[in-house]
């Protein structure tokens, strides 16, 4: 699955010495309430009939063209992504906690954006460094002063939370700029369905699969002064990762696919080029990295893009969704403010806790991080992907010395955090049932409203004790399914 | 209304999945005719090759490897696994525009081809192989029939179908009845009803009475056969109207191309064609495919901006 650049986060993140939250059973060993219903069924059926719905599910994804492509030297293989066929589940309660606390952060990131690329009072109060805004790479200062219907950003949000030892869902990243995975959220359903009929029915799971149509809404109420705006979505083209997806969202969403090369720009409106000539676009749905939209405006090489969109934009022909700019609100720098955020701009304590995060441009948390080097999970901010890291426990003496002088000569450039530990998940690992490390990544949208699709992608890291969920080390995926009531849910 | 660029996928789905029949028919009868008498056999084996690509002594000696590299080499751009390849990976790029129905029929013929058995398999049985992809092919076309909104995209598909199968039948007769003027033998003819899949419609109106000319005159002008180039160009014509029709009214180019097209075939007198001779018939019809082909462009796929852009 593609990942959005900064969703590398937890490869890193080493094992806690205390205990993981167990999503199935309670400490006493007890099955949660919530979970009895698929423990009965599991222990009605036998390994190998396990194994034969897990083959079952996998062809299904095969089928359906579920896949990403491996390149090698000569040929290319078609990969599906790991898939396990148990469900995670999560109870009424839990969920409604999770939404609300989605929904309020949310919010309070699109007030923030639209304050930081607006009158920057956030900034003038100095409740966020000025600094740390306008000087991260991800702030577009062609974005000041432009009008974003809604103030909707952040149009499609996917966040990652974690549940702590403590049982407790903290979000460990926002993803505001190209999140992706909703696609396989919806193809897990799928296959859930057809492996647990009689569980899922029994269970009372909430629907997930009017997610395209809501999204399609929340695209339209971005041109509302066009009658029967257009919208379509832009792919980097088939040989991005993530192509299934946004051919997968187009399909449902019943709107045209397009990659820059079908689009023109004349006189500041978009047109795509159709068998009957030009036709208008008013809102694009895009799925390539600001970077890479207008060679005009960002990277010249970029031959994803197109000429002249970002001007159309400036000039309020055509919506860009997500708004170009929208990263600099998930920096890991930022992150740390978000909490602050919420208070300044909605006046209300966050419903979601952060993992807790030392910025190191603070001299007291800096002197705190020096002293806990061996402890703590070091983070350089404008990096990813496991890169400019230490990990405390795992490190050597010389590591940590040469990451004390880097912090002492940069220290705005780094970030702080305690090890971490993920929730584990109950998971098919060849033919046994075995406890995995899991995180969650739910998807928000945001046009006219937020809205908070019931459901989630649940990443998995399918080796022994890995914290690594992402796809291209290991990691897999599994149904989410969240309960419509509270209370045990019975056979 | 369309992207131009899914129109073009479409169109090309439908051209490399018609060459994959075909190919696959034509390495059939080949396999076939194999076990029969080897005069005839070599014969069969030039005259599919030369339909389809290239006719070397080499090859034409061997007619199981030649067979074998038609349907599964990776390398040879005009092989079945290629053209389903392809057929795959255009279909891949137009996903949103194909249902799913038919999208699972092409990508499940594709993984079976290109997966680690497909050699094995068509070693163990070559013609249950073939025959087996081109029931894939048919269930492929039948899916699209069924599933599809016969619109626009369905009909860029049926259009590349339809141009494919009168160029590739086209050349198969110049192969066999062209300049060369050698006779062929009443097996080697019933071999070449069987590469156009021609032979029990055949039979149905000719009888028993397997000749060259009969052939020629079915493959090229019979109304109802739907692998005659008649019977092609008619539906070309028809594709091309409807969706002449649907755009914007300067797209006359490949729909007065068709029809005319569609109207030599459909007044041409088979006494006239022999007089002139046959291949010159041939090459002014696979011309004037070649010249639709190029008016589709045009027309639908690349065209200049500057006409297309609102006043």
């Amino acid at each position: 699955m593609a990942t959005a650049q900064r969703s590398e986060e937890i490869d890193n993140v080493t094992e806690a010495p205390t205990a993981p939250y167990d999503e199935m059973y309670a400490a006493d060993g007890s099955v949660r309430p919530h979970f009895a219903a698929l423990a009965r069924r599991l222990q009605a059926l036998g390994p190998g009939e396990l194994d034969e719905r897990q083959r079952t599910l996998e062809r299904f994804f095969l089928l359906q063209g579920i896949t990403f492509t491996v390149y090698g030297a000569e040929s290319s293989t078609e990969r599906i992504i790991p898939t396990d066929l148990l469900p995670r589940i999560i109870p009424a309660h839990e969920w409604a906690r999770v939404e609300s606390g989605l929904v309020q952060r949310l919010q309070a990131l699109n007030l923030f954006l639209a304050d930081i690329y607006g009158d920057r009072s956030i900034l003038k109060d100095g409740v966020v460094p000025r600094e740390l805004v306008l000087g991260a790479p991800s702030y577009r200062r062609e974005m000041q002063g432009l009008y974003v219907p809604h103030q909707a950003y952040a149009n499609v949000c996917g966040s990652d939370l974690i549940r702590q030892e403590s049982g407790e869902f903290a979000v460990l990243e926002d993803n505001l700029r190209v999140p992706s995975g909703v696609s396989y959220m919806l193809a897990n359903r799928e296959a859930s369905k057809r492996t647990f009929p009689g569980t899922f029915r029994l269970a009372g799971v909430r629907q997930i699969d009017r997610y395209p149509d809501l999204l399609l809404s929340t695209l339209r109420s971005m041109a509302e002064w066009r009658p029967n705006p257009q919208v379509v979505v832009l792919t980097p083209g088939v040989y991005n990762s993530a192509y299934y997806e946004h051919a997968y969202l187009a399909r449902l969403m019943g709107v045209p696919l397009v990659e820059g090369r079908d689009l023109v720009v004349h006189d500041n409106m978009v047109y795509m080029r159709t068998t009957t000539g030009l036709r208008r676009i008013d809102v694009i749905y895009r799925r390539v990295d600001d970077d890479f939209i207008d060679p005009l405006t960002f990277r010249r090489d970029s031959s994803l893009g197109v000429a002249g969109l970002f001007n159309a934009y400036r000039a309020g022909t055509v919506v860009i969704c997500n708004a170009p700019g929208t990263g600099v609100a998930d920096d890991k720098a930022v992150y740390a403010y978000v909490p602050e955020i919420i208070r300044y701009y909605l006046g209300e304590e966050p419903i979601l806790p952060n993992i807790e995060t030392f910025l190191c441009r603070e001299p007291a948390e800096l002197s705190h991080v020096l002293a806990n080097l061996d402890k703590l999970v070091v983070k350089a901010v404008g990096a990813s992907g496991g890169y400019g890291m230490l990990v405390g426990p795992h490190s050597t003496a010389a590591q940590r010395e040469e990451f004390a002088q880097a912090l002492k000569a940069d220290p705005d450039n780094y970030i702080a955090q305690p090890t971490i530990q993920l929730s584990t998940a109950p998971c098919l690992i060849e033919g046994e049932v075995e406890a995995r490390h899991v995180d969650l990544r739910p998807f928000i949208l945001s046009g006219e409203s937020i809205r908070v699709t019931p459901g989630a992608l649940t990443r998995v890291a399918l080796r022994k004790g890995s914290l690594v969920v992402n796809s291209s080390q290991g990691g897999g995926s599994k149904d989410t399914w969240i309960l419509a009531e509270a209370g045990e849910s019975q056979p | 209304m369309m992207l131009a660029r899914v129109a073009d996928s479409l169109y090309w789905i439908g051209r490399y999945v018609e060459r994959a029949e075909h190919v696959s028919r034509i390495a059939d009868v080949m396999l076939t005719a194999t076990l029969d008498r080897t005069e005839t056999a070599s014969q069969v084996a030039r005259i599919g090759l030369c339909a389809v690509g290239e006719a070397t002594d080499e090859r034409i000696a061997a007619p199981f490897e030649a067979a074998k590299d038609l349907a599964l080499d990776r390398l040879d751009g005009g092989s079945v696994i290629s053209s389903i390849a392809r057929a795959r990976e255009n279909a891949r790029q137009v996903r949103d525009q194909i249902t799913s129905e038919t999208w699972e029929r092409l990508n499940m013929l594709h993984l079976r081809l290109s997966g680690a058995q497909a050699a094995k398999a068509f070693g163990d049985g070559s013609t249950a192989f073939l025959h087996e992809v081109i029931a894939d092919l048919h269930l492929f076309k039948g899916a699209a029939d069924a599933t599809m909104s016969h619109g626009e995209g369905w009909r860029f598909l049926l259009l590349g179908v339809h141009l494919e199968r009168a160029q590739l039948i086209g050349r198969l007769l110049e192969v066999c009845f062209g300049r060369s003027g050698e006779r062929l033998d009443h097996a080697t003819l019933t071999a070449v009803l069987r590469m156009s899949c021609a032979l029990e419609p055949y039979l149905r109106v000719y009888t028993a009475d397997v000749r060259a000319a009969s052939i020629l005159e079915f493959l090229l002008l019979n109304a109802e056969f739907p692998r005659s180039i008649r019977f092609s160009t008619d539906q070309i014509e028809a594709h091309l109207s409807t969706l002449g029709r649907l755009g914007a009214a300067e797209q006359v180019g490949p729909d007065r191309l068709a029809g005319r097209l569609k109207a030599r075939l459909q007044y041409a007198d088979m006494s006239e064609i022999e007089r002139e001779g046959s291949h010159t018939f041939l090459e002014a019809v696979l011309g004037e495919c070649g010249a639709i082909h190029r008016g589709v462009y045009e027309a639908f796929v690349a065209y200049p901006l500057e006409m297309r852009l609102p006043a």
